[in-house]
């Protein structure tokens, strides 16, 4: 069987991500629907990029992943059910601070996150200098420098998509300090009790948003056996 | 002890904190922020931001949008007068009178004669498209807001404001981004203030009546865009020191970058925003030219209609202000729209027979008074809608009646005042 891998677009709202699904997949090519239930707009569409090819699916612009607003919650159970097989997730380079918020939502669900740093140029205007190979060090995961207006690194990105789309997930970890690890470790340690919740999501994910006291992460452990522990735990 | 306790505060707020003090770690090590370029952007901002020449700049770009308006419109206007005069002139050849009167001097005299100035409302709204798009517009608002901060007012009240300048309607539904409930009353209360494009038709007649050919038209216009602008501030300043008492939350504002407005652009926004006008038209302005000839006609004819008796009755109360009894009882119609002062002073001149509207007032009242009226016409009542929105907004008819009663006073005063300063200056 031919393989098709999946992948996921997303970013905060005005970044140039629909610029970029348009430089990766041809207006003709696109097919727009709605999400299931929701009067979001889907945006999906194929590529090939050296004999492989890649279904792209446009996710809501979101600055956070939390249960509260549709959009966001579209975006992560995108991410967390269908497992896309890459996730590209689009920083306006000269917003970087506020936009790595996202960044850091993404490697919390193990997502496999390849970050393309648009609007390099703006960046550059303001004066920016940032170091590409010492952010994707520390985030652990590739970063691409590109300027979508002008389909600069569009190339480089697809050849990253394809190479993380093949290799096993990185599944870097980003210190949160000793409390917070600690209680995340804690609440780890209980859902690996059950071991068809723990094979269902990330655990490490799960445990960050039951301590976030997030609705639909306590949605999921509904019926576990270890859901009343939980409970407790994060009374 | 739970696991969330041991934390000791809300987990969503210490993650929230520790996410960005990841962020600021990563970006120390590959992030640096050098000498920053100097960009278009800067180079304008400079200019239309500044402390000292920011506000002048404004007034001034609002004077061109203004001067521009009245002198490209002019051409326009007499082409669509022409036009309405030949279709209205294919009427006369009813036979019956009454029936030929309503057509002739209800529908086109007065519904017709609202239609000429469509012309002037499409290029204004053609000329602040292209500031908005241009991106000044945004900067405008922060210059004002500044100011405003500076008087101890609200520091993000001046987009709704400018949202004023098309109509009062959606500004007023605008201030709902405005967080504090005090800051966001004034910012209702004093919205009425700005003028919008419903009062521009009144401006456009009586300048062009009294100035038509000079650049004194344009800039009366401009005036009265100024005037509404300063009435506000300094309403908005008594609010706040007597009913509205309070401090002004900070202000912090995200400023677009500027672009070249683009003519297609600036077309679709005069047409999005112009067309509410052709859409009031068909509906109130249409309804309001048929009430209005019914009252200009009955019972007993023009010299002793209601619209002549209701004007007598009222000339008294605006003869301090020189109205005569047209302008006075256009006045009282013109709670519904304020385009009905243009539409009733059509029928009322109609049904005498006039057909020169323009050469007719400037006839019956002094130039001083035609400017008092423009002004008495930007500040009294706001139109029905709006009285609605603020009604809705508001959430009691408390503040719709100090809006229409200081709004009312506050008229007749400044329009005092323009007839007093302008008989002490020798004008009559």
């Amino acid at each position: 069987m031919k393989v098709v891998y999946t992948v996921a677009l997303i970013g905060n709202p005005n970044v140039g991500k629909s610029v970029i699904f348009n430089n990766l997949v041809p207006g003709a090519r696109q097919h727009v629907g709605n999400w299931p239930g929701k009067t979001v707009e889907k945006k999906e569409g194929r590529f090939h990029h050296k004999g492989v090819e890649f279904k792209l699916v446009d996710l809501p612009g979101c600055y956070s992943l939390t249960a509260r607003a549709v959009d966001e919650l579209i975006a992560r159970d995108f991410i967390v059910e269908e497992k896309p097989d890459v996730v590209v997730d689009i920083v306006d380079a000269s917003n970087i601070e506020r936009n790595l918020y996202l960044t850091l939502l993404l490697l919390e669900l193990e997502a496999k996150v390849v970050v393309a740093l648009n609007m390099y140029d703006i960046a550059e205007e303001k004066g920016y200098k940032i170091d590409v190979k010492k952010l994707s060090e520390q985030l652990g995961v590739p970063v691409v420098p590109t300027v979508a207006t002008r389909r600069q690194g569009m190339e480089e990105l697809k050849d990253v998509i394809l190479r993380v789309a093949e290799e096993a997930p990185r599944k870097p970890r980003i210190d949160y300090g000793k409390e917070i690890e600690e209680a995340i470790a804690s609440l780890s340690e209980i859902i690996h009790r059950d071991e068809a919740l723990a094979g269902m999501y990330p655990v490490r994910w799960l445990a960050i948003k039951l301590l976030e006291g997030d609705e639909g992460a306590l949605e999921k452990i509904k019926g576990s056996e270890c859901e009343n522990e939980l409970r407790a735990a994060i009374s | 002890m739970s696991v969330k306790r041991r934390l000791g505060g809300d987990p969503e707020i210490i993650l929230a904190e520790r996410r960005y003090e990841v962020i600021s770690e990563i970006l120390r090590a590959a992030l640096v922020k050098g000498a920053k370029k100097w960009t278009m952007t800067d180079m304008l901002d400079k200019v239309f931001l500044h402390k000292v020449l920011g506000i002048p700049v404004f007034i001034v770009l609002m004077w061109a949008t203004f001067q521009f308006t009245f002198v490209v419109s002019a051409p326009f206007m007499s082409i669509i007068e022409v036009v309405i005069g030949w279709i209205g002139g294919l009427f006369e050849a009813i036979p019956n009178e009454v029936l030929r009167s309503f057509f002739v001097d209800g529908i086109f005299g007065g519904l017709g004669f609202v239609m000429v100035f469509v012309a002037p409302i499409f290029f204004m709204f053609f000329a602040l498209s292209i500031l908005e798009d241009s991106g000044y517009l945004a900067r405008a608002a922060f210059v004002m807001d500044r100011l405003m901060f500076k008087l101890g007012l609200h520091g993000r009240s001046f987009i709704p404001m400018l949202l004023g300048f098309g109509c009062n309607l959606p500004a007023i539904m605008a201030t709902r981004s405005i967080e504090g409930e005090k800051d966001r009353l004034i910012t209702i209360l004093v919205n009425p203030l700005m003028s919008c494009s419903a009062r521009l038709p009144v401006y456009v007649l009586v300048a062009g009546a009294f100035w038509g050919s000079t650049m004194y038209a344009g800039t009366a216009i401009w005036g009265m865009y100024l005037l509404g602008i300063v009435l506000a501030i300094l309403m908005a300043l008594l609010f706040r020191r007597t009913i509205l008492k309070g401090e002004p939350a900070p202000f912090i504002m995200e400023l677009p970058l500027y672009k070249v407005p683009t003519f297609h652009g600036s077309v679709i926004h005069m047409w999005e925003r112009g067309v509410v006008f052709l859409k009031k038209a068909g509906t109130y302005l249409l309804a309001g030219a048929i009430i209005l000839w019914f009252l200009s006609s009955f019972p007993w004819g023009a010299e002793q209609s209601y619209t002549y008796m209701l004007g007598h009755v009222l000339e008294p109360v605006f003869r301090p202000l020189g109205f005569d009894w047209r302008l006075s009882a256009s006045l009282i119609f013109a709670f519904m729209a304020k385009e009905i002062v243009v539409e009733a002073l059509g029928v009322i001149y109609a049904m005498a027979g006039e057909t020169a509207i323009g050469a007719a007032l400037a006839a019956s009242i002094t130039p001083v008074s035609g400017l008092a009226f423009m002004a008495f016409v930007l500040i009294y009542v706001p139109c029905l809608a709006t009285i609605g929105v603020i009604k809705q907004e508001t959430g009691s008819w408390k503040w719709v009646g100090v809006t229409v009663l200081y709004e009312l006073i506050l008229a007749y005063i400044v329009g005092l005042m323009i007839v007093g300063v302008g008989s002490a200056m020798g004008f009559s």
